[in-house]
Parts: structure tokens; sequence; C-alpha cells
């Protein structure tokens, strides 16, 4: 019994490993036809996203947006729903979290930031009721609506910032800076980590702890496994779409919010470099597993910061980053068939 | 001034009708393209590359085509083969060759977001003199020749796929795969084929773009241009004309938000409209669904 399970558990993690490993090796065949060596490359990597205290909480820092987009997906992915939409709350969260942020400067930070940061979900699962509707309702495919809503939400917000929300006297389309009671306190001075951190960290625990032991968890995952069973078992379907699109572009929304009040300290045209995006390949790979989305998490924003950090240091662009990304994402969804023990019959 | 206007809005269709048309044509097929953006790309930087290198146009087309395709095939063999969600897979391949081009950009030219070699030679412009003076039809002097190829390619897919072998078997593959296995064909590789045509044509689309219009690669050129021609094939449904029509809708919208910027109208406003619309068009088929369903006792 306990053989068999940690057979299982080693075919799970395989499964998880595999797509990481793979776009790894193509990242590697791109740095060697570059005429990098990707051995070194991969090992100023590391040590650039781990090597020591102030590089570990800057690989914290940006792992931080990308694990709340990944619970966003993930959320929504269990339900069977296709939410590709976290990028458009993130962009709208951020810029309702730094409207608040700038506007209420005599507000003390303990009803400033809660006020900011509740404002930024709100607006983040507004957004996501019409495509959730549309999927409950008339069975539009959510994936096409959402997709297009993030265009949306990032031409509505540029044009906010370029026109009548953009900060006088500023040359680049940015607000004004929020006050300084709105920022979220670090962590570790002098480090960028916030309290955003630990908010997405609770959130994941939590996203873990309904998933496992709530009677909506169990539901939302036994709609996302047999829609068919679930109608026939009294499940309404309908509700269930729509709390999950809700509880999703919340949760969005709430990362951008973060973004704002922790790190931007305002909102900027291009506020977010596909943190969303990321988050539905963090999902994928996680298998919308609570541990996984932190592990995967971390796993990419030690791929940004060191990212940027290679730069610097060496000659390999920074968008070596984004291959690795876009390659994860497509071997993620992969079936590799990776058995282990390996499969001895034929078929 | 309208055959100014006419004229530059026939220019900014022609990527999008381009890319329309493959994506259609791989989406009869049973396969909804979303990398469509990530072949433009590749089109678009190989169509500098080979055009500043050789000198011909022509080769440079042709270079474009290959390189969309090629990529075309590498996103289907990982949908058909591996069995991968491609909706995610197509925006993998947004996400990677986007990356990847820039990576290429500073790695190999040592350029951050613009390649402008020496020597592009742009894609010649068929000027038809006796139309010049004539309101509207004037318009049609002075396009490259993917435009009229996009153009022509529309009611040539249209019969292909109505009245050819061809055309019968990729429909089946996309609305009866088992059938289409169970009398002796393959249709992944039909699939595939169809998804390598889109990315030839989505390849073609990145050439006018680069060497049709501006004569440089720059990163952010397709701009979004391959999920308008997904809104477009979404708006045209199972019509190809319809689908041509979309395209030349979002084709008119971008000339127009160009002329419009410093009127007063935001021209990110403007920028929203095909997406809005593609939302409104789902809604409304959604409507109709239901309405068809209705009458169903079943449901």
């Amino acid at each position: 019994m306990i053989a068999r399970l940690t057979a299982a558990d080693f075919g799970q993690a395989t499964a998880a490993v595999a797509p990481f490993a793979l776009a790894l090796a193509v990242g590697a065949l791109v740095l060697a036809a570059t005429g990098h060596e990707p051995a070194a490359v991969y090992r100023l990597m590391l040590d650039e996203a781990f090597g020591g205290e102030r590089r570990i909480a800057a690989t914290l820092t940006e792992t931080t947006p990308l694990l709340l987009t990944g619970l966003a997906a993930a959320i929504a992915f269990r339900a069977g729903v296709f939410n590709v939409g976290a990028e458009g709350c993130f962009y709208l969260g951020g810029i309702v979290a730094a409207v608040i942020g700038y506007s209420l400067p005599s507000w003390p930070g303990v009803a400033l930031i809660p006020l900011a940061l509740v404002a930024a979900s709100v607006v983040g699962s507004a957004w996501l009721v019409a495509p959730g509707l549309l999927r409950a309702r008339l069975g539009v495919d959510e994936v096409v609506t959402t997709l297009m809503l993030n265009f949306i939400a990032i031409d509505l917000t540029s044009w906010l910032v370029d026109g009548p929300l953009l900060a006088r006297g500023s040359a680049n389309s940015a607000t004004q800076q929020i006050v300084a009671a709105a920022e979220l306190p670090r962590l570790l001075p002098p480090t960028t980590l916030h309290l955003g951190f630990l908010i997405s960290l609770i959130l994941a625990l939590a996203y873990g702890a309904w998933s496992r032991f709530c009677a909506g968890g169990f539901e939302s995952r036994l709609v996302g496994l047999n829609p068919r069973f679930s109608r026939a078992v009294g499940i309404d379907l309908e509700r269930v779409v729509l709390r999950t699109m809700v509880a999703s572009g919340a949760v969005g929304g709430l990362a951008g919010g973060i973004h704002t009040l922790g790190l931007v300290h305002r909102f900027v045209a291009g506020f977010s470099p596909g943190y969303g995006f990321t988050g539905v390949a963090i999902a994928l790979l996680a298998r919308n597993s609570a541990l996984g989305v932190v592990i995967a998490a971390v796993l990419f924003g030690a791929l940004s910061s060191a990212g940027a950090n290679i730069q610097l240091f060496s000659n390999v662009p920074i968008e070596i980053v984004e291959i690795l990304q876009g390659a994860v994402m497509i071997f993620a969804v992969a079936r590799l068939t990776f058995r282990w023990p390996p499969a001895r019959s034929a078929a | 001034m309208i055959n100014l206007f006419l004229h530059a809005a026939l220019l900014t269709t022609t990527p999008i009708l381009l890319a329309a048309i493959g994506g259609f044509v791989n989406r009869m097929g049973g396969l909804v393209n979303l990398g469509l953006e990530s072949m433009m790309t590749a089109g678009a930087l190989v169509a500098v590359e080979v055009s500043a290198s050789t000198g011909s146009a022509f080769l440079a087309t042709l270079a474009a085509g290959s390189a969309g395709a090629a990529v075309g095939l590498l996103m289907s063999l990982v949908i058909t083969r591996l069995r991968a969600n491609e909706i995610i897979v197509g925006l993998g391949f947004t996400v990677a060759v986007a990356g990847l081009a820039r990576f290429i950009l500073k790695s190999a030219y040592g350029v951050s977001g613009t390649y402008d070699p020496a020597g592009v030679v742009m894609l010649p412009r068929l000027a038809i003199p006796s139309l010049d003076r004539v309101p509207v039809l004037g318009a049609l002097s002075g396009l490259d020749p993917l435009t009229w190829l996009a153009w022509a390619l529309v009611p040539a897919v249209a019969f292909a796929l109505a009245r050819t072998r061809w055309g019968l078997r990729l429909r089946a593959t996309g609305a009866a795969e088992a059938t289409v296995r169970s009398v002796g064909l393959q249709p992944l590789a039909i699939r595939d084929g169809s998804t390598i045509f889109a990315g030839a044509l989505s390849g073609l689309a990145g050439a006018h773009l680069s060497i049709g219009i501006v004569g440089l690669f720059n990163e952010g050129i397709t701009g979004g241009r391959g999920f308008i021609a997904l809104a477009a094939f979404y708006f045209g449904r199972t019509s190809i004309v319809r689908t041509a029509l979309g395209a030349l809708l979002f084709g008119v919208f971008d000339a127009a938000q160009i002329r419009l910027q410093g009127r007063g109208v935001p021209a990110e406003i403007v920028q929203t409209l095909p997406y809005v619309i593609v939302i409104l068009v789902l809604t409304g088929l959604g409507f109709a669904d239901r309405r068809a369903m209705r009458g169903n006792v079943l449901r």
C-alpha cells in the first residue's frame, strides 16, 4: 500500500517536473544556438535567484503577483472553467487600488489598505460576471470572452492613465503616487519584499483548505471532473460556474491591488508583463493544487528575478525568461505519458 | 480623400485577412488557433532578414510563409500528437515566439526592440494608372501583391471547401473525426495540414506588416492582429465571406483609429472595438442557439 502510494506520488511529481525540465532543455537549445553556455547561464540564474537573503527576497517579491494570478487560474480551472482573464482583472485591480491609494490622503493605513484591496477584488469579480453569466446561461466559450476582456481592460486602463487619470507633470503614462499610508509594509527592509507576499501565502493556504475540506471545494472539483454527473446529483451548475468566475476575478483583482500597494505604488501603462498568462501556466503546472501553485509560482518568480539580473551581469538577453515561460505553458498541457515504472505491455 | 482612406483601410485589412483565412481553415479542420500571432511574428522577422540579405521581396515573402508554416506545424504536432489543450498551447507559442524574436534581436543583431537592417526591399506596389482618378475604385491602385492574394483566396478557399475532395475531407475532420478515421483517412494529418496552411498565411501576414508597410521589424509589430484575426473568424463562424467581412471591418477600424488620433477620439477606445464586437457576436450566437434548443424536448 505504502509502496503503491509513493509510486503514484512519484509519478505525479515527475508529471509536474517534466514540463519544466523540457522547457529548460528548449531554453538550452536556444542558448547554445546563439553562442551561450547553457549550463553556465542556468547556474548563474540559480545563483541570482536564490543566492543569499537579498536575492531570495527579490525572488519572493516577484513570486507574489504570480502566486495570486496562479491561484486565480487554479480556482477556475478546478471547476472546469477555463478563465484566462486574470490579466485583465490584474490591470483593473491595480488601477482601482492606485486611485484609492492617492485620493484619500487623510485616511489611516489600517482603513485605506483594506479599502483599496477590497475595491480591487470587487472590480476584478465584477469584470468577470459577464463571461460567467454568458458561460453559465448561454454556453458561450469563456476562453474567448475572457481573453477579449483582457485586451479591453488593458486598452481601457492605458486610456485612463493617458488622459483622465494622468498625473500632472508626468511625462509617461502613469497615475500619481499613492500616499505613504497606503503602501503595504516591507517585510525585510531594505529589500522590496512586502506584506503582499504573506497575504498571498495565506490565500494559498485558504484555497488548499477550502478545496480539501469544504463542501464548496468538493462541489467545484466534481463539476470540473464531470459536469453531467454533477447535474445528475443535483448540483446547480450555473451557480457553481458563476461563483467560480467571481471568485477567480476577485483574486485576480486583488493581485493587481497588491502589486500597486506593495511594489509599484502607482499605476503605469504596461502594468503587468503578462502575470495573468503566467498564472495560467502556473495553475496548469500545479494541476490546481495549492502547494503546487506555491512551488510553481516561486519557480517562475525565480525565473523573472534572475532574468533581470543575468541581463545585467552577462550578455544573455532577459527574453530567455519569456521563452522558458512559453515553453512551460506548452509542455504543461502536453500529455507526455511518462509512466514510472514504464508500462511493459505494447499497449 | 475617400480613395486615400479606402486605400489605407485595404492595407490595414490585409494582415488581418490573411491570418483570419488561415485561422478559418484551421478551425474548419477542428483546431482553434490562438498561435496566429506567433506565426505572424516569425514571418515578419524572417521577411526583413531575407529581404535585406537577398534583395528579393519575393524570396522574403516565400521565406516568411515557410517560417510561419514551420511554427504552425510545430504547434499542430504538440496539439494533435501530444493531445495538448489548443488554447493554452496557442498562448504559450505567442509568449515563447515573442520572447524568441526579441532574444534573437538582442543576441544575434545586438539591437533592442527594432531591427532595421540596410537594404530591405519592400513589396512592390501594383499601380493601375487608369483607376487613379476614379472615386472609390482608385483605392485599388497601388496595392501590394499580398493584398490581391488575400482577397483572391476568399473565393478560392470557399470553392475548395465546398467543391473539392480536400475541402470535404477537411470539413469532415472538423465535424466528425471518427467518420474520417473509419473511411481510412488520417484526421490528425489533415488537421496538421490545415494548421500549416494557417501558419503559412500568418507568415505572409507578418511579411506584409514588415516589408509591405514599414520596412523594418519591431517587437510590437503584430500588435495583437493575430487575436483580431481570431475575432474575425469567430465573427465569420462557418462562412469565409463573413470572416473576410469581419477582417475588413476591423481593418477599417484600424485605419480609422489612425486618422481619428488627435481629433479627440482616444485611440485606445477605438482599439477595444474588435474585442467588444467578438463578445457581442458570441452573445448573440448564444441566444440564437438557446432559442433553437427550446424546441428540443430533451433539453
